[in-house]
């Protein structure tokens, strides 16, 4: 797994300095399980497929969305609007299409449009029934935390 | 003035795109479209002289449309630069060999698009 998980922790840690200007680091990742309830307000999901299949996803509280949507646009947010779902989804986005370059040596992906989902405790379904799913908790500039969740396994 | 189409389907992305381009302090228009499908018809509206394309898009994915264009004669030459976060070889090549003009991965930076502008004497 670990060999998955690499290539996401770098784009991501890239994205968020080069694309929002955001230090991140990187805390120690662990599998969690489908039925876990989280206290995220909103996840952008973006599916897997090709010569894998699985999900990349990240979640994040209100505040911190609307921080990064802030920073992204120069302009302020207030609530999770149609901006902030944009942003989270182009985030996301941008992750899984450079994480690709990470792991095309193991296989060639297709990545899908991002989803977003919303509301308080919400769950997110897992395209996969035996893939593990892991957690990679970030922390932003030693205050707020988002996490990103992988769950990926080779289809041959 | 030379006409600019930014294809996204994300507004924040397709502004970040202009502002960037904007920084060359190259005069021109920008014209937006969402997808492709908004894209082939703004071709239709306007003259452009130069198309910055998304990949994954709704409806009309930007390697389908620009496909659909290079088969079309009046389009065969326009320059389209691919602006994408499809960072895999196996994608840059696909779009170079579907007549992508150059790509651009990612998140942008004005040295990206320094460079890819200057390659096609825009």
């Amino acid at each position: 797994m670990e060999k998955y998980i690499h290539p996401f922790i770098e784009v991501c840690e890239n994205v968020f300095k080069e694309f929002i200007g955001m230090e991140l680091s990187a805390e120690r990742p662990y599998f969690i399980d489908k039925k876990d309830v989280h206290d995220w307000d909103i996840s952008a999901v973006i599916g897997l497929t090709g010569e894998a299949r699985g999900a990349v996803v990240i979640s994040m509280k209100k505040n911190l969305a609307i921080k990064v949507t802030d920073m992204l646009t120069e302009t302020k947010h207030i609530d999770i609007d149609d901006e902030v779902l944009d942003a989270i989804g182009e985030i996301i986005n941008i992750i899984a299409g450079n994480a690709k370059r990470g792991l095309e040596e193991m296989f060639r992906l297709v990545i899908s449009l991002p989803t977003i989902v919303r509301g308080v405790n919400h769950s997110i379904s897992w395209p996969n029934e035996q893939a593990r799913i892991i957690c990679i908790p970030f922390k932003i500039m030693n205050e707020e935390t988002f996490s990103l969740l992988l769950a990926i396994e080779a289809t041959n | 003035m030379k006409k600019v189409l930014v294809v996204d389907d994300s507004r924040i992305m397709r502004n970040i795109v202009k502002n960037t381009f904007a920084s060359l302090h190259i005069p021109c228009e920008f014209i937006e479209a969402g997808n492709g499908n908004e894209a082939l018809l703004r071709l239709s509206e306007h003259r452009i002289d130069l198309v910055l394309l998304d990949w994954n898009m709704p409806q009309l994915s930007g390697i389908d449309f620009l496909k659909k264009i290079r088969a079309m004669a009046q389009y065969a030459t326009l320059p389209v630069i691919m602006v994408t976060s499809e960072a895999a070889r196996y994608n840059v090549i696909e779009a170079l060999k579907s007549g992508a003009t150059d790509y651009i991965i990612k998140p942008v930076s004005e040295r990206s698009f320094k460079e890819k502008i200057e390659k096609i004497n825009f």
